[in-house]
C-alpha cells in the first residue's frame, strides 16, 4: 500500500468527523455517523491534489495513545508501525479543551502534524470564537478550520498537507512540570541501545513510564530487568510529587496543558439554549424517553410500510403481466425468462420499495446522534439479560444490515460481551428480511401481523441472551460511552449513506437474487430441484407441516435470506398476489419464521468467522439452526391448536 | 489505594463533604476530588477527559437503578456511566458562585 505516495492518515477522538472528512475529500467510501466509534478498521483512498497523488487513511477513533479498546488498537498500530509521512490531527472544534489532550500525546510522536479544527459550525453555535494563529503558536503546527459535513475548508486543509510534506517540519514536543520533566530525562538517558524505540527517546521514555500495569510493562520486565526497576523507582517518584499514580500524573499534566491553551485561544460567549437542548432533554427523559423511543422504531416500521406496499404493488405489475403472457409456454427458454423476470421482479418490485425507505430512516437515526441515546435508555434492561447499553447501538445497526453490526461489537471491551452480542446479531430483521416481513406478512396478511411477528422476534432476542447467559458467566464492567451532541442531520449526507449502502446491496445481491432464480427455474425444468425437495422433505413437510416443494429454496436461502422467500412463489409456481391460494395463513408464519432464523446469511457467518473465530461461527449456527426449528414447529403447533 | 488528598488542589476548594457521583442531587455543580478502581478504569475515565477538579453535574439517572448521565463542565461532554462506575468517583461540592 506505502507506493512512493506520501501517506497521510486522520487521527482524532471518536466522533469528530475524521470519516466525514475523509469522504468530502475521498468520495463516499467510510461510514459516518454521530456515535463515537463507528469507524472500527482503516479506509485508504489515493487523492490527486495539484498533480500529486496522496494516500490518505482513516483510523479509527481513539481518546489517547493508551488505548483500552480493540479498534482503538488498530489506530496506534497503524501510527506506530506505518510510520506516516504525516498526522492529520481532526478536532470537534465544540470539544476543543479535551480535544487538545490527544493533541498534545501526538505532538510527542514529533512526526510532521497539521491540526484540523473541524465542526466549525457547531463551535460557533456554542459561543465560542477560537483564534487560529495563536493555537497554531502555541501548538508549533498549522492549523486549518473545516466543516466537513458541507465540504467547507477541504481546499485548505490539502493546500497546507502540501505544505507541510514539503517543509517536513517536526514539531518539538510539549514539557511538563520540572518534577516530572527530571524523571523522564533521566529515563531518556538510561535507555539501552537494543530498547525498541517508538518514534524517538523521549515518546518511549513517557509510554515506559505510564505503562505501569500494562502489557508493556511485563515486556519491558522480561526483557530488561535492570530498567524495569529504575523505572519503577521514577514512578514513585513522580506519583509522590501528586499523591497520585503516576500515569495519571502525566494525563494530569497534558490535561491542565490543554486546558491552558483552550483558555488562552479561546473565547466562549454564552450560548443560547437552543431546540437541540430541548429535544435531547425529551428523547433523554426517565419515563418519555421510553415512550419515544417505542414511537420512534413503530412509527419508522409503520412509515417504511406505508411508503412501501403501494410503491410495490404499483412496481410488481408490469412483472406480473410479463410473467402471466409467459405462463403459456412450457418451453426452457419460457421457464428460464420466468426465473429471470421473477429475479428481477423480486429486486426491485418488492426489495426496493422497503430498502430505501428504511436505510434513508436509520440514516436520520444514526445522524441525529439516536443510537447511543438508545444505549443509554435501555442499559438497564440489558443488565437483566446479561449485556450492557453498549451493545443497543449494534442491534439497531443489525436492523440495517447484520454483518457491519458484527464489526461494530469490537467497540466492546469485553470478549465475551462481544460473542454474545454476535450470537445474537443474527436474530436482528435486517433490511433485507424487514423487507420480507413487511412485503409478505404485512401485505398479505396484514401489518398487525407483521408488528406481531416483531415483537416475538425482540423477545426471541430477550429469551436468548438468557440462555446465552447461562453459559458465558458474566460479569459486568459497567457502561462507560460519551453521549454525543445531537446534531441536525445533513440530508445529502443520509442520502450518500443510503446510496452508497444501495450500491452495494445491488451490486452483491442482486447477482444472487437473479442468478438464483434462473438456476432454480431450469433445476425445475430438469426436474433436479426434487432431489433437494425429497432430501429435506423430513424437516419440510414432516416437521413445518410445508409444500415439500419449498426445500431447495432452502439451499439459496444460506446465500441471502430473502432469496428463499423470494424463490417460493417460483417453486409453488403462483403469482405474488395468489400465493394464500396455495398455502395457508400458517404454513407462511411457518415458513418466514423458519427463513428468518435458521442461518446467518453467508456473509454474516463469514464476517463472524473472521471476527470471533471458527469455533463461534459454528455455535452461531448451531445456535440459529436449533432455534429455527424449535420456533416454526411452535408456530405450527400453535396455530394448530387455535 | 491512592486515597490520600491532593494538596495543591485542597487550597481552592471550600470544605465540604464527599461522596460519591450517585449520591449528589441533580443538576449542581461538583468537583471531583477522586477517582477509585483499578487502574484499567481510571484510564478509561482519564483519556475520556475525567480528571481530578473537573466540574460535574449529574444530568439524569435513568429507572430501575439503570445508569447515570454526567455532564463534565469542565470538558464540556456528555457520558452514560453503569451505576457502579459512578461509584467510584468521589466528589465534592463547589460553591454556587462558580458555574
Ligand atoms: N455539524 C457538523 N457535523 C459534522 C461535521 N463533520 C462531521 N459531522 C457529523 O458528525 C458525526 C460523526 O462523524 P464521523 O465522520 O462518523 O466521525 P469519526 O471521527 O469518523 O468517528 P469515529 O469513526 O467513531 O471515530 C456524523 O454524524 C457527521 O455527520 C461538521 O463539520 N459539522
Ligand atoms: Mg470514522
Amino acid at each position: 500500500m506505502k507506493d512512493n505516495f506520501p501517506v497521510i492518515v486522520f487521527i482524532g477522538q471518536p466522533n469528530c468527523g475524521k470519516s466525514t472528512l475523509f469522504n468530502s475529500i475521498a468520495g463516499y467510501k467510510a461510514q459516518t455517523s454521530n456515535f463515537p466509534g463507528t469507524t472500527v478498521t482503516h479506509a485508504h483512498s489515493e487523492v490527486m491534489w495539484k498533480g500529486q497523488v496522496y494516500s490518505i487513511v482513516d483510523l479509527p477513533g481513539t481518546y489517547s495513545l493508551t488505548p483500552s479498546e480493540p479498534q482503538e488498537k488498530v489506530a496506534l498500530t497503524h501510527i506506530f508501525k506505518e510510520k506516516p509521512d504525516l498526522i492529520v490531527n481532526v478536532i470537534d472544534a465544540s470539544l476543543l479543551g479535551r480535544s487538545l489532550e490527544l493533541t498534545l500525546e501526538l505532538l510527542e510522536l514529533e512526526y510532521p502534524m497539521i491540526v484540523v479544527l473541524n465542526m466549525m459550525d457547531l463551535a460557533e453555535k456554542k459561543g465560542m470564537s477560537i483564534r487560529v494563529e495563536e493555537l497554531e503558536k502555541k501548538l508549533g503546527v498549522p492549523v486549518v478550520k473545516t466543516i466537513a459535513i458541507h465540504g467547507l475548508g477541504t481546499k485548505e486543509l490539502l493546500d497546507s498537507v502540501e505544505k507541510a510534506l514539503i517543509s517536513r517540519k517536526a514539531p518539538i514536543a510539549p514539557r511538563y512540570a520540572k518534577e516530572v520533566e527530571k524523571r523522564i530525562q533521566k529515563l531518556i538517558e538510561a535507555l539501552p541501545e537494543d530498547f525498541p524505540i517508538i518514534a524517538n527517546k523521549r515518546f518511549t521514555a513517557i509510554k515506559a513510564i505510564e505503562a505501569e500495569t500494562m502489557a508493556a510493562d511485563r515486556f519491558i520486565l522480561e526483557s530488561h530487568k535492570p530498567l524495569k526497576s529504575m523505572i519503577d523507582s521514577l514512578r514513585q517518584e513522580i506519583s509522590d510529587w501528586r499523591e497520585a499514580p503516576a500515569y495519571e500524573v502525566i494525563s494530569a499534566e497534558r490535561h491542565h496543558l490543554a486546558l491552558k491553551i483552550f483558555e488562552e485561544c479561546c473565547q466562549v460567549r454564552h450560548a443560547r439554549v437552543n431546540w437541540v437542548e430541548e429535544l435531547d432533554n425529551l428523547i433523554m427523559h426517565p419515563i418519555f424517553g421510553y415512550f419515544f423511543l417505542l414511537l420512534i422504531f413503530a412509527g419508522m416500521f409503520y412509515l417504511i410500510f406505508k411508503i412501501g406496499s403501494p410503491l410495490e404493488t404499483w412496481l410488481l405489475k408490469p412483472f406480473e403481466s410479463l410473467r402471466l403472457s409467459l405462463q403459456s409456454h412450457h418451453n426452457l427458454l419460457a421457464e428460464l425468462l420466468n426465473g429471470l423476470i421473477q429475479g428481477i421482479g423480486g429486486g426491485i418490485a418488492i426489495v426496493f420499495p422497503y430498502f430505501i425507505p428504511l436505510l434513508l430512516l436509520m440514516g436520520f437515526l444514526e445522524d441525529l446522534g439516536y443510537l447511543a441515546r438508545a444505549g443509554f435508555l435501555l442499559d438497564t434492561f440489558m443488565h437483566r439479560i446479561g449485556l450492557h447499553g453498549k451493545s443497543v447501538p449494534m442491534f439497531i445497526l443489525g436492523l440495517g444490515c447484520n454483518v457491519p453490526a458484527i464489526m461494530a461489537t469490537r467497540i466492546l471491551e469485553s470478549k465475551r460481551d462481544r460473542i454474545v452480542t454476535a450470537l445474537l446479531i443474527p436474530f436482528v430483521p435486517c433490511a433485507a428480511r424487514t423487507t420480507i416481513i413487511l412485503a409478505l406478512v404485512a401485505f398479505l396478511l396484514g401489518p398487525w401481523w407483521a408488528l406481531g411477528f416483531y415483537f416475538f422476534n425482540l423477545l426471541l432476542i430477550a429469551f436468548l441472551a438468557l440462555v446465552l447467559k447461562k453459559f458465558f458467566k458474566y460479569s459486568s464492567p459497567g457502561l462507560i460511552l460519551e453521549i454525543p451532541s445531537l446534531k441536525l442531520p445533513s440530508l445529502k449526507n443520509i442520502w450518500q449513506k443510503t446510496y452508497f449502502n444501495l450500491k452495494e446491496f445491488v451490486r452483491f445481491a442482486w447477482p444472487i437474487l437473479i442468478g438464483g432464480s434462473v438456476i432454480l427455474s431450469f433445476l425445475s425444468y430438469i426436474k433436479f430441484d426434487r432431489v433437494f425437495n425429497t432430501f429435506l422433505s423430513p424437516l419440510v413437510s414432516g416437521l413445518l407441516g410445508l409444500p415439500s416443494n419449498l426445500g431447495v429454496t432452502l439451499i439459496f436461502g444460506f446465500l441471502r435470506k430473502e432469496l428463499s422467500l423470494l424463490m417460493m412463489f417460483q417453486a409453488l409456481g403462483v403469482g405474488y398476489q395468489q400465493l394464500l391460494s396455495v398455502i395457508t395463513r400458517t404454513q407462511l408464519l411457518t415458513f418466514v419464521a423458519f427463513v428468518s432464523f435458521f442461518i446467518p446469511c453467508l456473509s454474516t457467518l463469514a464476517i463472524i468467522w473472521k471476527e470471533l473465530g471458527r469455533r463461534i461461527a459454528f455455535l452461531s449456527v448451531a445456535l440459529n439452526l436449533s432455534v429455527a426449528i424449535l420456533v416454526s414447529w411452535l408456530i405450527r403447533l400453535l396455530f394448530s391448536i387455535l | 489505594m491512592f486515597g490520600r488528598r491532593v494538596h495543591h488542589l485542597i487550597s481552592e476548594i471550600p470544605t465540604g463533604s464527599i461522596c460519591t457521583l450517585l449520591e449528589i442531587p441533580q443538576g449542581k455543580i461538583f468537583r471531583i476530588v477522586e477517582i477509585k478502581g483499578g487502574p484499567g478504569l481510571h484510564r478509561r475515565l482519564l483519556s475520556l477527559g475525567f480528571h481530578r477538579g473537573d466540574r460535574v453535574t449529574l444530568d439524569r439517572e435513568a429507572i430501575m437503578q439503570g445508569p447515570v448521565l454526567v455532564r463534565n463542565l469542565t470538558a464540556d461532554t456528555k457520558v452514560a456511566l453503569g451505576r457502579g462506575i459512578a461509584q467510584k468517583i468521589l466528589v465534592e461540592p463547589i460553591g454556587d458562585n462558580e458555574g
